[in-house]
């Protein structure tokens, strides 16, 4: 819940808030002024964090990346029948598979071979080969690059969600937008740092520890958006109050935190809610318009297809992502609801219906971000936790069969911020089981991801009570610079 | 320690729920040694489990450990054994294996073990063993591989170590004497003397006793819920009597409001919810409040907690049939068993897979007792052996067993159908002859209706030519779809007969007579008796249900019949030998759940008063002395006082199971009583587990509305009944009130219901589907299917609650009417009041200077927006009515606003 380290944060902070003490947009300028003088200030060697705030921080080296949209898909999508082309299996359709397998759904279990369900095509010059059920990240395959080699090796997706949000394949570890705050600070003053845009049939499984600060102070966690308007309750502040009567509020209330703050000294949670007062003092002009898509232009609503009833929700999701980004938002997390790409049965029908709505928005992103120029600063993903298993699941007919969990290979897609667009990068076995070829662990690509953002991953510490914590948790962790462009 | 420098997740960890298993906790256990390797250097209990550099390294206490977490479901417990690997005993391991020798003692060179998780061969999978792991293995193989004692001949598959059985948690609970010599000035509260000690041995002491205007705030809140008024402040502070603080306990002790605020705690472990979830019907459960009502009144009449747990598990075997007859006290036992009822259950909202779902219900119904009254994270053995603890699959079933023939899965009855009925005879005639008199009107409505349609039918026809009117008739009665094309043109030229007729489109006056009608018979329904209904587990006679084993956990392979019984690991502790059969002979019913109470709550078992004292502990003290609350196994944290614990599980226990004893123990503690700053121990010991203070907790959500209500005046005090209902506001948030619908049904608007909308938020409805914003957003229960501990969040959203959300505005506007009332004119007593009702303070001299000055300013501003408005509307020009809004009242309520926003409100000190 908080850091033992307390040294200077209180002074600097109650210095900044003295500083401000003329209303909001004398504040904005404090902080403005205050990030001028705070880059100028010399780097500190390992990113020791002396005061836990959102003021920007300088990286390691010069980054790539400066946004990150992640397309969170838990339950797992199928690799083999969208992203990962395994002509052998064809050969052995409903033969026994050969090799060992592992389930985690016994009960149902079959080892009868079921090959890609939908027929794979090359695309663009790249001529990277995606499933029929892609056609419109078709289109933009020349920018992205298909990791098909990513590896957790824990089968369930409780710990495989772990060790992809926050590096450890245990609950309470801090995600990795709290992580890249916590080193960077924040590039918006007016907006929270780490945004999760959720789904309106529902959270996703594990809820919001999906975007929790973890062990990291309470200033890093993330914040869950409604999936409906409002997007963010209460950004009215009631007619009379609006303008200065509300400065004036703010004020007195920073003054009288302030004073209890100095009379409990190191209390982390009691400071992180003064930053939350500013936080939402600005949000409540910002956040509205951030999240306000009506501005956009027909030919980018229907572009992202918001003027389709299927893919409406991911599409406005989408195009809200990069209005944040564009707004200076450094993480940015759209995320399904439970575990819907679980197509432990049923693989026929979900599948194509969760690309049908998920396909055409999400590579509109990556099209709009490029053609606006914040592709090469945006770092873009799209993955779940785990791919699924070449054999049959639930061998009941065509319609009832599913694929079980496989994290010992599958793929996942990055774009942007510094990655080659248009290629693939690593294998798996010819069944499309284990990642043979470049492995990528939850290691590597968080190592990876840190890179593009100008962290080293293993200098990127938070102590606490005598340990050095990272998000790559001292493991073995490997930039994957083949990847990058 | 250095080997366990990298672990966090368990000092800070909150205590999560995952419906599924957490199979593998990577190095968590290692972060446990690690975490527990610190706290030792901070002069608590040294840890008993993991060894001291000093001690040489054994296969039961260091090496076993590590391949049961790592290598048992492969090379041991699994059901093969892989490649001929057995890693259960070490003699196990000297027999060779298929691919070479296994262990070699003295030469880790050449044993099969080293080399293969050393290089990383072993285990398959993501997850391996640490370097410090392995570092062991070598240096115990190196030493000769010793054991520290002869193996047993003969071993069952899943076997329990003799280290296992000494976990600190499965040990007897003892009654440790107090340390002596403890320096007068720390008065003669045991409590304080076992948490002196180790302050003591790190040259620290206890911090100052807190101001009077905070303990009183403290205790207020921590008890009730609620503020203290600023009368009672007033009445504590200027007490100079000894007994003034025992008084002000006994008080609130005694106030209703009390089993309001303990309620709470109890209904967040047992999953309490006035809905079924499970699915996104998420259907409603009416009469689940009773069980709820029944929590208040057992708090607030402090019953025995071994009767309470009891009542819980087996009130339907304590009472005699019939159960709709049943009153006063004997109904309670039967209510009691709503807590068995709380798990989600969507078996009456036809869920995907029936079976499944009645299933998981039963799973999380064991899961709901297992963490709330065992703290084991017995779930994990569901589906296999645990991979942690010493519980093996067949414990999870053994415990299953006692509830299998009241839940009976192969006979289930669906939510409402399980629900008794406690009308009377008399009253379910009265009933029916109301029914039966509102049918009959119902009739009369409908033939005077058929008339004047079939009226007005006959005035159409006859501008119809004659000799079509047949056709014509012969038309409209055929259905829509059947029409023939002679049918359509027909009814084409005469529109009239082309639908269904309806009366108040044709006959405005007559529609009118008829609603009349159909008044009466509402009339006469709303005037039957409601059936008073309870929402409980009554076992049926004659149930002899058996327990199978679920392979791999799935219901549809039963593997093993399983009898009930407890833990093994606690064989010969807990009270459980005696599992005769122990049919309830008046109702024929089995008696298991009685038995089970009784194993419980006997005084015998090691588990559920520590349990429950520790979660009293963190209730006032914001972490448990066990702060995994609920998880007392070895991948729980260790207690950081253990001899504390104990003496308050036997301390609860010799005194009856008395929660007020036990809250009269803790608060009359010095260490309760302390502020919350001490400089020095905050610095050796940030995390406070040595309690060299108070630390500030943020209030539950519970509270933040309740004391707003309260000190608004507006709290509306009504105890008991059904739940408060919660609508979807304007604004897109569920709040407390009625649905106001439009034409086609959907939401349009939320409407108070007369006061009621101001009732404590315990009595405020749970619906799975549709928290409570306000509630939601300070972290009230996640139910999943119960929460064992609440996060505590700190998120722009709660700020932009206190900022702009309506409840806050109006509990401002209502509280800036009161400071008017009570000091009308005097902006000065209004402030000094204020202060006082939300800090228990007055206010500094600064503090009413600033808000004076804050006053003067605001006045001013709104004053002159105000007059604004007036010049842009000129006919508004007369004098302000009552209803025009006035700007020193939301000056003086935006002060209210700020107030509350502040962390001096939103924190116990």
């Amino acid at each position: 819940m908080n850091s033992r380290d307390k040294s200077s944060g209180l002074c600097s902070r109650r210095h900044f808030v003295q500083a401000s003490a003329f209303g909001l947009g004398s504040m904005a300028l404090t902080w403005l002024l205050q990030k001028d003088g705070l880059l100028a200030a010399p780097a500190m060697p390992d990113l020791k964090p002396r005061s836990f705030d959102m003021k920007p921080k300088p990286s390691h080296h010069e980054p790539r990346a400066r946004a990150m949209i992640s397309i969170f898909m838990v339950g797992g999508p199928s690799h083999i029948d969208l992203f990962d082309p395994k002509p052998l299996l064809k050969d052995y359709e409903g033969k026994k598979f050969p090799g060992e397998l592992k389930f985690d759904n016994a009960g149902q279990a079959s080892s009868k071979v079921l090959p890609g369900l939908w027929e794979f095509k090359k695309h663009g010059s790249s001529g990277i080969e995606l499933s029929s059920l892609l056609p419109h990240l078709a289109k933009v395959v020349d920018d992205i690059c298909v990791i098909r080699s990513m590896k957790t090796g824990v089968n369930n997706h409780h710990q495989s969600i772990y060790a992809l949000q926050g590096g450890r394949i245990s609950a309470g570890a801090p995600t990795m937008g709290s992580w890249l705050n916590f080193a960077l600070g924040s590039q918006s003053q007016e907006l929270p740092a780490f945004i999760t845009l959720t789904h309106p049939e529902g959270g996703p499984e594990l809820a919001e520890r999906n975007w929790s600060n973890g062990w990291l102070p309470s200033l890093y966690q993330g914040v869950g958006v409604r999936p409906k308007e409002p997007r963010i309750l209460n950004l009215d502040p009631p007619h009379y109050l609006k303008g200065s009567g509300q400065a004036r509020q703010l004020e007195l209330l920073r003054e009288l935190n302030q004073e209890h703050l100095s009379q409990h000294p190191g209390e982390l949670d009691l400071e992180a809610r003064i930053a939350s007062y500013e936080l939402a003092a600005r949000m409540q002009t910002a956040a509205k318009e951030a999240m306000d898509i009506s501005g956009e232009s027909e030919a980018t609503r229907k572009l992202y297809g918001v003027d389709q009833e299927h893919t409406r929700d991911y599409a406005t999701r989408c195009l809200i992502a990069r209005r944040l980004v564009e707004r200076g938002v450094r993480f940015v997390q759209i995320i399904n609801n439970g575990q819907s790409w679980d197509q432990h049965s049923g693989l026929v029908k979900a599948l194509p219906e969760l690309c049908a709505k998920s396909d055409q928005p999400t590579a509109a992103l990556v099209a709009d971000l490029k053609a606006r120029g914040l592709l090469d600063s945006t770092l873009v993903h799209w993955g779940g936790e785990m791919g699924r298993l070449p054999v049959i699941q639930n061998d009941l007919g065509r319609e009832k069969i599913g694929r079980d969990h496989n994290t010992y290979g599958f793929t996942m897609w990055m774009a942007g911020g510094g990655i080659k667009g248009g290629m693939t990068f690593g294998e798996t076995d010819e069944w499309g089981h284990h990642a043979v070829k470049d492995i990528v662990t939850h290691h590597d690509y968080h190592a990876t991801i840190l890179h593009l953002f100008g962290l080293d991953h293993s200098k990127v510490i938070y102590r606490r009570a005598g340990h050095e914590l990272t998000l790559t948790d001292h493991k073995s962790a490997r930039v994957v610079r083949e990847i990058m462009s | 320690m250095s080997a366990y420098k990298s672990h966090p997740e368990v000092a800070d960890r909150p205590t999560f729920l995952n419906r599924a298993c957490d199979r593998t906790r990577p190095g968590l256990l290692a972060s446990v040694l690690a975490w527990i390797l610190l706290i030792a250097g901070l002069a608590v209990e040294p840890p008993s489990f993991g060894s001291t550099p000093t001690t040489p390294l054994s296969f039961e206490r260091d090496i076993r450990p590590i391949l049961k977490a790592h290598c048992f479901h492969c090379h041991g417990e699994g059901e093969k054994l892989k490649g001929g690997v057995d890693l259960r005993l070490r003699r196990f391991m000297l027999t060779n294996s298929e691919s070479g020798s296994v262990l070699v003692p003295g030469n880790s060179a050449e044993s099969l073990l080293l080399g293969m998780v050393a290089s990383g061969k072993m285990p398959k999978g993501e997850k391996k063993l640490s370097s410090a792991e392995t570092a062991k293995i070598q240096s115990w193989i190196d030493s000769g591989a010793p054991t520290l004692r002869p193996e047993p001949d003969k071993v069952a598959r899943f076997f329990i170590t003799e280290e296992e059985r000494n976990f600190w948690s499965f040990q007897p609970i003892r009654r440790p004497q107090p340390p002596t010599s403890i320096p007068p000035s720390i008065g003669s509260n045991p409590i304080d003397h076992f948490l002196w000690e180790p302050l003591h041995q790190r040259g620290l002491g206890f911090a100052n006793p807190a101001a009077r205007g905070t303990l009183i705030r403290r205790v207020t809140f921590d008890l009730t819920g609620l503020a203290p008024t600023a009368e009672e402040v007033d009445a504590f502070v200027n007490d100079a009597s000894s007994e003034a603080y025992n008084r002000l306990i006994e008080r609130l002790l005694a106030s209703p409001r009390y089993g309001e605020k303990w309620a709470r705690h109890w209904l967040d472990v047992a999953g309490y919810a006035d809905s079924n979830g499970g699915v996104s019907a998420d259907s409603e459960r009416p009469w689940a409040w009773r069980y709820r009502d029944y929590v208040i009144r057992s708090l607030n009449a402090d019953k025995p907690w071994d009767q309470f747990i009891t009542e819980q598990l087996a009130g339907d075997e304590l009472v005699n049939p019939p159960l709709g007859d049943l009153q006063g006290d004997d109904l309670d036992k039967l209510i009691a068993t709503g807590f068995l009822r709380l798990a989600p259950d969507p078996t009456g909202d036809e869920p995907a897979d029936p079976d499944l779902a009645k299933n998981q219900v039963i799973a999380d119904t064991v899961q709901i007792v297992a963490t709330s009254l065992l703290g084991v994270t017995l779930q994990c053995a569901q589906c296999h052996d645990h991979r942690y603890d010493p519980i093996p699959q067949t414990d999870y079933y053994r415990l299953r067993a006692f509830f299998e023939p009241a839940f009976d899965w192969k006979h289930w009855k669906n939510p409402n159908a399980r629900l008794i009925s406690l009308m009377s005879a008399e009253d379910r005639h009265h009933a029916s002859c109301l029914e039966h008199a509102a049918q009959a009107i119902d009739g009369d409505a409908n033939r005077l209706q058929d008339d004047l349609i079939e009226e007005f039918v006959q005035k159409q026809l006859e501008l119809v030519p004659a000799a079509m009117r047949g056709q014509v008739i012969a038309a409209r009665k055929t259905p829509a779809d059947k029409r023939t094309e002679e049918h359509k043109r027909l009814l084409g030229e005469f529109p009239t007969f082309q639908d269904q007729i309806i009366l108040g489109e044709i006959n405005a006056p007559g529609a009118k007579r008829v609603e009349e009608v159909r008044k009466r018979a509402a009339e006469i329904r709303a005037m039957k008796p409601i059936d008073p209904l309870v929402h409980c587990l009554a076992e049926e006679p004659g149930k002899a249900v058996e327990t199978f084993l679920f392979h791999r956990g799935d219901h549809q392979q039963p593997a093993e019949k399983v009898a009930p019984g407890g833990l093994t690991v606690l064989q010969g502790l807990a009270n459980d030998s005696a599992l005769a059969p122990c049919s309830n002979s008046t109702r024929r019913t089995t008696g298991r759940r009685l038995q089970l109470a009784k194993i419980l709550t006997d005084g015998s078992h090691p588990l559920v008063a520590r349990v429950l004292v520790n979660r009293v502990w963190h209730h006032y003290f914001g972490t448990g002395i066990v702060p995994t609350l609920a998880d007392f196994g070895m991948l729980g944290e260790k207690p950081s006082h253990p001899e504390l614990l104990d003496w308050l599980a036997s301390e609860f226990m010799s005194s009856g199971w008395s929660l007020k004893k036990l809250h009269r123990r803790i608060l009359q503690s010095t260490t309760y009583r302390q502020s919350s700053v001490n400089t020095a121990a905050q610095a050796v010991d940030p995390d406070n587990r040595l309690l060299g203070r108070m630390r500030p907790r943020r209030l539950p959500s519970e509270s933040i509305r309740d004391a707003m209500l309260a000190i608004s005046h507006r709290m509306n005090t009504n105890m008991y009944g059904p739940s408060v209902p919660v609508a979807v506001s304007p604004q897109g948030q569920f709040v407390v009130g009625i649905q106001v619908r439009d034409k086609d049904g959907d939401p349009a608007g939320v409407d108070g219901i007369g006061g009621s909308e101001f009732r404590r938020s315990i009595y405020v409805r749970v619906r799975r589907s549709m928290p409570v914003g306000f509630m939601e957003t300070f972290d009230s229960a996640g139910l999943s299917p119960n929460c064992e501990a609440r996060a505590v969040s700190t998120v722009p959203a709660q700020a932009l609650m206190f900022l702009n959300d309506h409840f806050v505005i109006e509990r401002s506007t209502d509280l800036a009417e009161r400071l008017r009332k009570e000091h009308s004119g005097d902006v000065r007593k209004q402030v000094d009041l204020l202060w006082k009702l939300l800090f228990s303070a007055p206010p500094s001299t600064e503090e009413l200077q600033r808000s004076l000055v804050y006053l003067a300013e605001q006045n001013e501003t709104l004053r002159a927006q105000a007059a604004v408005k007036t010049q842009e509307k000129p006919d508004l020009k007369a004098k302000p009515s009552a209803g025009e809004p006035d700007p020193s009242l939301q000056a003086l309520a935006s002060l209210c606003q700020v107030l509350w926003a502040s962390n001096r409100f939103l924190y116990l000190d």
